[in-house]
C-alpha cells in the first residue's frame, strides 16, 4: 500500500462528484495549493500501522521514503511494486506550486527526501543550496545517454548532475472547436482575439504568471521569457482588456472545459491528452509564435532524511519498464529513449505528446529570472485583482 | 383620578352574562386539564378560580382568553360564541402570572402597546393621555420613562395592571397576579385591587390558590378540583354552605368528624361517629341513612367553658395548645373519642370566662346549628 | 492570593494567547509594512510610506471585498432569520436537535469540497441548464459576484443561524402571548416584540460573518473563477506567488484597520439600538 491511496480516493470522491468518466488530472491542481493532498499524506505517515512490514530488501534502506511531487503524476501500482521490493513506503506529499515547493525548502525542514522540481527553478535552487548534487553510480538504472539533451539538459548545473528527467512537456491551449465551426486555430494572437470577440465568457487562462503572462507577450511576438518592462506594459495592457471577456483565471480548467462551461483555455500537455481522449472536440493546440516547453526532474534536497530510500526510490523510477508504466498512466512524454522503446506506436505518435519538429522548435523553456521576476508577480497580480 | 375615563363601556352584557363557559372541557393528552366548565360570568362582578396547584384555573383563563381552544364545549363573549375567536381579537385582557412585560420597552411604552395595536391608531396624545390616567390608578405617576428592570416587583406588577386597565376590557382575567409579592405587599394590593375594579365597574376574573385571597376580594367563588367546578358561590355561600367537605376544607378551616348517616328527619341528621358517639347536624344538601359523611363545626362555632352545667351537652376536653392570634385565641383540645380539633375563641369571651390555659380540662359546645352533615365530596 | 492576582490568573493564558497569537503577528506586520521587498523577494528593512502609495493597485479587491462582504451578510442574514425562527419557535422541541444538527452537517466538510459542489450547481450544466429548459437562456452563474454571494450564503450560514437561534430559543414565549392578548397580529407581534427581542443574536451572527467575511478568499477563488477578487485573495498572491512581504504587509495592516473601523461603527449603532434594552450584553 502507499500512501498515495489517500489522495486517489480523494478524487474518485471528486470524479463521482463531478460524475466525471475518467476525471480531472490536472497538473498543478487546486488541491496542493490548499494543502488538502499534503494534509492527508502527513497523517497517514503519522499512523505507523498502516506503514507495511518489509518484506524483502538489498541492504536496509529503511522503511520510508518521502516524496514531493505534482497531483496525479505517478502511477500507484508502481510505489506498491516499490515498497514490496524494499520495505519502505512512500509518503507522497502533494504540491501546487513551484513557489511553494521553493518556500518549503527554504523554511528548512521539509523532511523530504525526493522532490520533483520544474527545469527553470533548478539554477535557483542549486543557488541557494538547496539540493545535492546526484551520485549517478548510485542509480543503476540511470543511463546518461539514453536522454534528450535538449529536455535532461537543465538538470546539469556547471556540469554537475543535480537532477534527472522525470517527465516533459508543453503549454498550449486546448480548444473545444465544436464551438467555432470546427476550425482549429493555430496562433496564440488567434487564442486572445477569439477570447474578446466570439468566445468572450468562455475562455480560461492559468493562475500563474510564468504561463499567463508569457502566452499574452506571444500575441505580440515577444520572448515568453521578457522581463522587458515595455514588453510587459503592452501583454498588462492585453490582459486587462481580456479580462472582463475571460470564463476565469484559474490552473483547474479540465472541469469546466469537460462541462461545456469554458471552450478554450490555456493547456498543459497532459490535461489536453485527457481532455482529447474522452472528447475528441476538445483539441490541443501550440501557437505557431511559441510557448513554452518544460520538463519536470527528480532531485534530492540537501539533507535528505532517508539518502538511502532516495536514490533506491529515483533508481526503481527509472527502471524502463517502471517509467513506462508511469507513462501510461499520467498520460506526459518521457526523455528516456529506453522508455519510449517500449511505448505503444499511438503514443509515440501522438501529435499532442509528441509535437512536429517546427512547432516544438519554436518553444522555450521557462527561465528563472523570469520565475522570480518580482514585476512579473506583481504584474500577475495586478491583473488579478482587477 | 380621572374616573370617566374608565366609565364601563355600555354592553348588552348588562342584560344577560359578559362570558359563559358551557360544558367546556380541554384535554392535554392524558390529562383533562378542564372537565366540563359551565359559568356564566355577570358584567361587572370580581369572580375568583380558586383551588389548588394544577386543578386547571389557568386553563380556564386561557380558553377565555383564547390561547387555547377549548376540546369540547362553547367559550362565549358578550352571547357569541367566540372559539374560534384569535386572542388578539378579543376584547379580553390579561395580567400574567409572571407579568411578561417587554423588556424591550418602557414603562410607557409597554401601558400604551395595547392602544398602538388598535386600527385605526388613536392619536398620539390621545395615548399618551389614556397612559397616564392608568399609571395613576396604579399609583405609578412619573415612572413613564423607566425600564421594566429598574422597577421592583410590586412596581411591574402594577404596570402589568395598567397594561390591561388601559384597554378598557370587558373581562381582565389575572393570573396570581400577588403569588410573587410578599405578605405587606400582597395585602395592600389586594385591597388597591379591590377599588380598582369597583371605580372602573370592570369585570375582573381571578385566578388564586389563596383562600384568604379569594374570599376577601371576590364577589363570587368558583372552587376548582381536578379541572372541574366543584362549588361556585358568593363567599358567604360557599362559607356557611359548603357542597362538601372539599369546600368546607378550602373556604376557611373547620373541624371534621367522620361518620355514617344514621337518621335523617328533614335536614336534620345523626351521624354515628368513633367512640359510638352520634352528632347531629344540618345537611347542605340530601344524604341517605348509612352514607359515609363528615360533620363539618367550624372552630369558631365552639364554645369552651369552665363550669358545666349539667343541662347542656358538651365534650369534655383537655387544651393541648393555645395560641394567641390577638383578635382571637386558637386552642387546640382533644377529646378521648372524638380526637383532636380546633377552637377559636373571640377575645371578648375571653374577658369572662378565659383565658384558658394548656392541660386545663373543660367542656367543649357547640349550637346544633353549628355543625353542618356534607357529603364526602 | 488576593482577589487581584488571582484575577491576573485567571486572564494569564487568554492574555498570552491574545499576545502571541494577536498583538506580537500585527505588530510584525505593522513594521513589514513600513519595509520594502527583497531583490528574491521576502522583505527588507526600511522606512518608506511606498507599500502604502501603492495600495490603489489593490482597490478592486478591497472595493470587491467591501462590497460582497456586507451583502454577503445581509444575504445570509436574510436567509438564516427565518430559519433560525422556525427551528427555534415552530420546529416540534423533540426534533429541535436533529434539525440543528442537520443544520451543522454541511460544517463537517470542507468548505472547499462543498464549494466545488455549487461549481457544478452554479456551472452550465446545473442551474442555468434547468433555466434553459424553460426557456432563459444563456445564464451564467458561476464565476461571477453573484456565485461568491452564493457560495457565502451557503458557507456561513450556520454561523448566522446558531445565535439567531439560541436567542430566539431563550425568548419568554409569554411575551407574544401577552403581545396577542393586547390585540397585535402575529406580524405585528413579531415585528414590535420578536424581532428587537432578536436583535442581540443578528448583532453577534453579522459581526461574525461579517468579520470571517472580510478575511475570505476561499469561496471568491473556487465560485469565483479568480475573477472575483478579495483582499484575502491580494494577500494569499502576495505571499504566497510574488513574495512581496512588504506590500502585503501594508495591505493586511489596512484591511485589519478597516476592519476596526467598520466593526466600531457597527457596535456603536448596536449599543445605541440596544441602549434600551435590558440585556445589554451584546457581544
Ligand atoms: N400546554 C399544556 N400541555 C400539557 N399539559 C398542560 C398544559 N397546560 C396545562 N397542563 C396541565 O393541565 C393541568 C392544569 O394546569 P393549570 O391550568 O396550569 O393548573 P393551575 O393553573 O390550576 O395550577 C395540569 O396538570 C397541567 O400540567
Ligand atoms: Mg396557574
Amino acid at each position: 500500500m502507499t500512501k498515495d491511496n489517500d489522495h486517489i480516493s480523494k478524487r474518485k470522491f471528486m470524479e463521482e462528484l463531478y460524475r466525471y468518466k475518467r476525471g480531472s488530472v490536472t497538473r498543478r491542481h487546486f488541491l496542493g495549493v490548499t494543502g488538502l493532498g499534503t494534509a492527508s499524506a502527513v497523517l497517514a505517515a503519522a499512523v505507523p500501522a498502516l506503514r507495511p512490514r518489509r518484506a524483502w530488501a538489498q541492504g536496509d534502506i529503511g522503511d520510508r521514503v518521502v516524496l514531493a511531487t505534482w497531483p496525479n503524476y505517478h502511477d500507484p501500482a508502481n510505489f506498491e511494486a516499490f515498497t514490496e521490493a524494499t520495505g519502505a513506503a512512500v509518503d507522497v506529499n502533494v504540491f501546487g506550486s513551484n513557489e511553494e515547493m521553493l518556500a518549503k525548502l527554504q523554511a528548512g525542514g521539509s523532511g523530504w527526501d525526493v522532490f520533483v522540481p520544474t527545469n527553470y527553478t533548478i539554477t535557483t535552487y542549486v543557488g541557494e543550496g538547496l539540493i545535492d548534487p546526484l551520485d549517478a553510480a548510485r542509480m543503476a538504472n540511470y543511463d546518461a545517454s539514453a536522454f534528450d539533451p535538449r529536455f535532461a539538459g537543465p538538470g546539469i548545473v556547471d556540469n554537475t548532475l543535480y537532477a534527472v528527467s522525470k517527465n516533459w512537456g508543453t503549454t498550449g491551449y486546448a480548444i473545444n472547436i465544436s464551438k467555432n465551426d470546427n476550425v482549429t486555430p493555430t496562433s496564440w494572437k488567434e487564442f486572445w482575439d477569439m477570447t474578446m470577440d466570439s468566445f468572450s465568457g468562455r475562455t480560461m487562462v492559468h493562475d500563474y504568471q510564468l504561463t499567463t503572462i508569457g502566452n499574452a507577450l506571444k500575441y505580440f511576438g515577444y520572448s515568453f521569457n521578457s522581463v522587458d518592462p515595455a514588453e510587459l506594459a503592452d501583454a498588462e495592457k492585453l490582459l486587462l482588456d481580456a479580462k472582463p471577456h475571460l470564463f476565469a483565471i484559474n490552473s483547474d480548467y479540465q472541469p469546466s472545459m469537460r462541462s461545456g462551461d469554458a471552450w478554450m483555455t490555456m493547456c498543459w500537455t497532459g490535461d489536453g491528452k485527457q481532455m482529447n481522449r474522452d472528447m475528441p472536440e476538445i483539441v490541443y493546440v501550440l501557437g505557431k509564435e511559441g510557448g513554452e516547453l518544460w520538463s519536470d526532474f527528480y532531485a534530492i534536497p540537501k539533507g535528505a532524511p532517508h539518502l538511502d530510500a532516495a536514490y533506491a526510490l529515483i533508481d526503481f523510477l527509472l527502471t524502463p519498464e517502471v517509467n513506462a508504466k508511469e507513462a501510461l498512466f499520467h498520460g506526459y512524454p518521457v526523455a528516456d529513449s529506453r522508455v519510449n522503446a517500449l511505448l505503444p506506436a499511438e503514443v509515440l505518435n501522438d501529435p499532442i505528446l509528441y509535437p512536429a519538429a517546427e512547432l516544438l522548435d519554436a518553444l522555450e523553456f521557462g527561465a528563472a529570472a523570469t520565475l522570480t521576476d518580482p514585476n512579473r508577480a506583481e504584474l500577475l497580480a495586478r491583473f488579478k485583482s482587477a | 383620578m380621572n374616573k370617566a375615563a374608565y366609565a364601563p363601556p355600555p354592553s348588552k352584557a348588562t342584560l344577560g352574562p359578559i362570558a359563559e363557559l358551557r360544558n367546556v372541557s380541554k384535554r392535554f393528552g392524558d390529562i383533562l386539564a378542564a372537565d366540563g366548565l359551565d359559568l356564566s360570568i355577570m358584567s361587572g362582578e370580581f369572580l375568583s378560580f380558586l383551588g389548588p396547584s394544577g386543578c386547571g384555573k389557568t386553563t380556564a383563563l386561557r380558553i377565555l382568553a383564547g390561547f387555547e381552544a377549548p376540546t369540547t364545549g362553547e367559550v362565549l363573549l358578550d352571547g357569541e360564541i367566540v372559539n374560534d375567536l384569535d386572542p388578539f381579537r378579543r376584547p379580553v385582557n390579561m395580567v400574567f402570572q409572571h407579568y411578561a412585560l417587554f423588556p424591550h420597552l418602557t414603562v410607557a411604552q409597554n401601558i400604551g402597546y395595547g392602544l398602538r395595536q388598535r386600527r385605526p391608531r388613536p392619536p398620539r396624545d390621545e395615548i399618551e393621555r389614556k397612559v397616564k390616567t392608568a399609571l395613576e390608578i396604579v399609583r405609578l405617576e412619573g415612572f413613564e420613562d423607566r425600564r421594566i428592570w429598574e422597577m421592583s416587583g410590586g412596581q411591574q406588577q402594577r404596570v402589568a395592571l395598567a397594561r390591561a386597565i388601559v384597554n378598557e376590557p370587558k373581562l381582565l382575567l389575572l393570573d396570581e397576579p400577588m403569588a410573587a409579592l410578599d405578605r405587606k405587599l400582597r395585602k395592600e394590593m389586594q385591597i388597591e385591587l379591590q377599588n380598582i375594579q369597583r371605580r372602573l365597574g370592570m369585570t375582573f376574573i381571578l385566578v388564586t390558590h389563596d383562600q384568604e385571597e379569594a374570599l376577601s376580594m371576590s364577589d363570587r367563588i368558583c372552587i376548582m378540583r381536578d379541572g372541574r367546578i366543584v362549588q361556585t358561590g358568593t363567599p358567604r355561600e360557599l362559607y356557611d354552605q359548603p357542597r362538601n367537605r372539599y369546600v368546607a376544607g378550602f373556604v376557611g378551616t373547620s373541624n371534621f368528624f367522620d361518620g355514617v348517616v344514621e337518621s335523617v328527619a328533614a335536614d336534620q341528621a345523626q351521624v354515628s361517629v368513633k367512640g359510638g358517639i352520634v352528632l347531629a347536624g344540618r345537611a347542605i344538601s340530601p344524604v341517605a341513612v348509612g352514607q359515609e359523611v363528615s360533620v363539618s363545626v367550624r372552630p369558631e362555632q365552639i364554645r369552651l367553658e369552665r363550669a358545666n352545667a349539667a343541662d347542656r351537652p358538651g365534650w369534655p376536653v383537655t387544651i393541648l395548645n393555645r395560641i394567641f392570634l390577638g383578635e382571637h385565641t386558637e386552642y387546640l383540645v382533644k377529646h378521648e373519642s372524638l380526637g383532636e380539633f380546633m377552637v377559636l375563641t373571640p377575645r371578648q369571651a375571653e374577658l369572662s370566662d378565659g383565658p384558658f390555659n394548656a392541660g386545663e380540662r373543660l367542656m367543649a359546645l357547640w349550637e346544633a346549628g353549628g355543625a353542618l352533615v356534607l357529603k364526602q365530596d | 492570593m488576593t482577589q487581584r492576582s488571582r484575577n491576573l490568573l485567571l486572564l494569564a493564558p487568554a492574555g498570552a494567547w491574545f499576545l502571541v497569537m494577536l498583538v506580537i503577528p500585527l505588530t510584525v506586520v505593522l513594521i513589514f509594512s513600513f519595509g520594502e521587498r527583497g531583490a528574491a523577494g521576502g522583505y527588507v528593512p526600511a522606512f518608506t510610506l511606498d507599500q502604502y502609495a501603492n495600495l490603489p493597485a489593490r482597490w478592486a479587491a478591497f472595493k470587491n471585498t467591501l462590497i460582497l462582504a456586507p451583502a454577503g451578510t445581509l444575504a445570509s442574514l436574510l436567509i438564516a432569520y427565518p430559519l433560525a425562527y422556525y427551528l427555534a419557535v415552530r420546529a416540534d422541541p423533540r426534533w429541535k436537535t436533529v434539525l440543528l444538527v442537520l443544520v451543522i452537517v454541511p460544517f463537517w466538510t470542507s468548505i472547499l469540497i462543498r464549494s466545488y459542489a455549487w461549481i457544478f450547481l452554479l456551472g452550465g450544466r446545473g442551474i442555468p441548464a434547468l433555466l434553459a429548459a424553460i426557456g432563459i437562456e444563456d445564464v451564467r452563474l458561476i464565476n461571477t459576484p453573484f456565485a461568491v454571494l452564493i457560495g457565502i450564503v451557503y458557507g456561513y450560514l450556520p454561523l448566522m443561524v446558531f445565535p439567531i437561534f439560541v436567542n430566539l430559543d431563550r425568548l419568554d414565549k409569554r411575551l407574544l402571548e401577552a403581545s396577542s392578548d393586547l390585540g397585535a397580529s402575529p406580524w405585528r407581534t413579531f415585528l414590535q416584540v420578536t424581532l428587537p427581542m432578536s436583535l442581540p443574536g443578528i448583532a453577534t451572527g453579522c459581526l461574525l460573518v461579517f468579520i470571517l467575511l472580510m478575511g475570505e478568499f476561499l469561496i471568491p477563488a473556487i465560485l469565483g473563477g479568480g475573477k472575483v477578487f478579495f483582499v484575502g485573495n491580494a494577500l494569499v498572491d502576495l505571499f504566497l506567488q510574488s513574495r512581496n512581504w512588504a506590500f502585503g504587509s501594508a495591505v493586511a495592516a489596512t484591511l485589519v484597520i478597516l476592519m476596526l473601523v467598520t466593526v466600531t461603527a457597527y457596535m456603536r449603532l448596536i449599543r445605541r439600538l440596544g441602549a434600551q434594552r435590558e440585556d445589554v450584553a451584546l457581544m
